[in-house]
């Protein structure tokens, strides 16, 4: 069985997708043990990766331009060149090795989705001011941004067809199921956390467990005293040259969604660079 | 293993404490069973001599450790008692000393505001863990008047430890940590900057929060802690003392507006150092 992770982006001139997968591809390289560092990017046009220095990093590209923004993610169980898949958002960092989530994922589940995540401080997430559609209409908390599935499961094949027909439904499914507090945008943690809800299936793909670990930078989850648009207003982004990162006075071991697709610089993806390189010589 | 407790104390023109470590020391060695010996200074001691307590203080303490006053010259803080305000030096920085002066291989540190009336802290004496700070600060009113920086030490900075009752088994590790409490002091500038707290007074709940934040790289580790530190806040009376109960007037929400509450059988903090003193017999009466 192959196993590997999806990269799913749509770049345009007035974005920068391409260089936050190559970002995160890096730093998967960089932490990942053999067997589990693979990386397969989709992408809308290959020439947005031409200019990197080193697209080795990219196991598999496949160019696709099937969909806009982020609805690229609704087709990933038939994207993916793997038999089993872990799908992550683009503007994430892997800080350590994660391999031994991939193999507990690989024997016990064909479809897992995370359902929390945590502040740069290490606290669960409690705070549902992005979240208000969940609560009021008690769908489970699910995170698409780490979502492992095996490509020819039955279970995930359900899933995937119905997330995908609420991607291209919002109106029809927000509606008959959203009612109770409508979201401007059903977005790809919406349908999946309505398909889990439809299909009661959420005790299957969702069950507790103290993995994964994603930090989620946005600003107003971290349980500050005050709102934040941008956690970097108030705290910094400090990558060292070994790649250890830092937000605030918190050394993070978790993986980090940054958020802020601003924060990945140039300076950031030299030094991912250089350690890859150091590490391939 | 010799188990100990430490008080510090370091008289000001406000306030005794000397006399109150003497309330502290007693009580706690009632209610605890060890020993107690006090960490003061040569002004302090000439005080004590002047005031005619060196008997009760001899027999009061296992050893008086004397020791450099803390230059905290420049660190004036208000002391409130109820709704008059007293402005007085705070010599508190030199408890990152203790390591160095205490006599015993297993201490617990306790403030001389901290009236130990149960035998909770025995508790802790065995429990395997080098470091023994308190996490969180229990308001005799409830959570109404804990504000976010009784909790943390900034709004984005790491969360606050309570120095105000710390154990601590003496080896190498804990040195490291007390060093690093002394460097953090040293540097309190640089740290707020780092750590963006307001360094106008330099606390040592915040160096001790930042040096265990250090210690364990940089991360909020679960790890045991001594209990919640039960606090009355200086704005707060202690008005009586019958037998075992204390009957303070809380000040609401730190208004002026004050209700009457009775505590019994929990160790309090009493920020409130002139309604100590003011109560000191009848507190004497518990030891």
């Amino acid at each position: 069985m192959t196993f590997g992770y999806l990269i799913v982006v749509n770049d345009t001139d007035t974005t920068n997708y391409a260089r936050l997968a190559y970002t995160l591809a890096l730093s998967i390289k960089n932490t990942q043990k053999e067997g589990f560092d693979k990386v397969a990017l989709v992408i809308n046009d290959k020439t947005r990766i031409e200019g990197f220095n080193s697209t080795w990093v990219f196991d598999e590209i496949i160019e696709w331009d099937g969909a806009v923004h982020w609805d690229g993610r609704s087709y990933m169980d038939e994207l993916t060149p793997w038999d089993a898949t872990i799908c992550l958002d683009a503007d994430m960092l892997f800080l350590r090795d994660y391999s031994h989530w991939a193999e507990y994922f690989i024997k016990n589940s064909e479809l897992y989705i995370a359902n929390k995540a945590f502040t740069y401080r290490g606290d669960i997430v409690t705070n549902d001011y992005y979240r208000k559609c969940f609560t009021a209409n008690e769908l489970p908390n699910l995170y698409s941004f780490y979502t492992f599935f095996v490509k020819n499961s039955s279970l995930a094949k359900e899933f995937f067809n119905l997330q995908r027909q609420i991607i291209k439904n919002p109106e029809l499914f927000a509606n008959n199921f959203l009612f109770k507090y409508k979201p401007k945008v059903v977005g790809t943690d919406e349908a999946f956390a309505l398909a889990s809800k439809i299909l009661d299936i959420t005790d299957n793909i969702a069950y507790s467990l103290e993995f994964p670990r994603v930090v989620h930078m946005k600003g107003n989850v971290q349980n500050w005293p005050y709102g934040a648009d941008d956690c970097y207003d108030h705290i910094g982004f400090y990558l060292n040259k070994k790649g250890k990162l830092k937000l605030g006075n918190f050394e993070q071991n978790d993986i980090v969604h940054y958020v802020n697709k601003e924060t990945v610089t140039l300076e950031t993806v030299n030094i991912l660079e250089e350690i890859a390189w150091q590490k391939n010589k | 293993m010799s188990k100990g407790i430490i008080i510090f104390a370091h008289n000001n023109r406000q306030i005794d404490y000397i006399r109150m470590s003497i309330l502290a020391a007693k009580l706690a060695n009632k209610n605890l069973q060890v020993p107690v010996s006090l960490i003061t200074d040569p002004s302090t001691i000439d005080w004590m001599k002047e005031s005619n307590i060196e008997k009760t203080v001899t027999e009061t303490f296992d050893n008086i450790i004397i020791t450099q006053r803390p230059d905290d010259t420049n660190n004036i803080r208000n002391y409130d008692d109820g709704k008059y305000r007293v402005h007085a030096p705070f010599n508190n920085g030199n408890r990152c000393s203790i390591w160095d002066l205490t006599p015993y291989t297993r201490t617990l540190m306790i403030d001389a505001d901290y009236l130990t009336l149960t035998d909770t802290l025995s508790n802790y004496w065995d429990i395997d863990s080098d470091l023994l700070v308190s996490s969180k600060y229990n308001d005799i009113q409830g959570s109404e008047r804990i504000g976010y920086l009784d909790t943390h030490i900034s709004e984005t900075g790491v969360e606050m430890l309570w120095a105000t009752t710390v154990m601590f088994t003496k080896n190498e590790t804990t040195k490291m940590f007390f060093d690093l409490v002394a460097h953090v002091r040293e540097k309190y500038k640089m740290y707020s900057d780092i750590y963006r707290f307001n360094p106008i007074i330099f606390r040592n709940d915040i160096a001790f929060s930042i040096a265990r934040h250090i210690m364990n790289g940089y991360q909020k580790i679960e790890e045991p802690n001594l209990p919640d530190i039960f606090s009355t806040i200086d704005k707060d009376v202690l008005v009586d003392v019958n037998n075992s109960r204390l009957k303070f007037l809380i000040a609401q929400n730190n208004s002026d507006d004050y209700i009457a509450t009775t505590v019994s059988n929990k160790d309090v903090h009493v920020m409130n150092k002139f309604s100590i003193m003011r109560n000191y017999d009848r507190l004497m009466e518990l030891t």
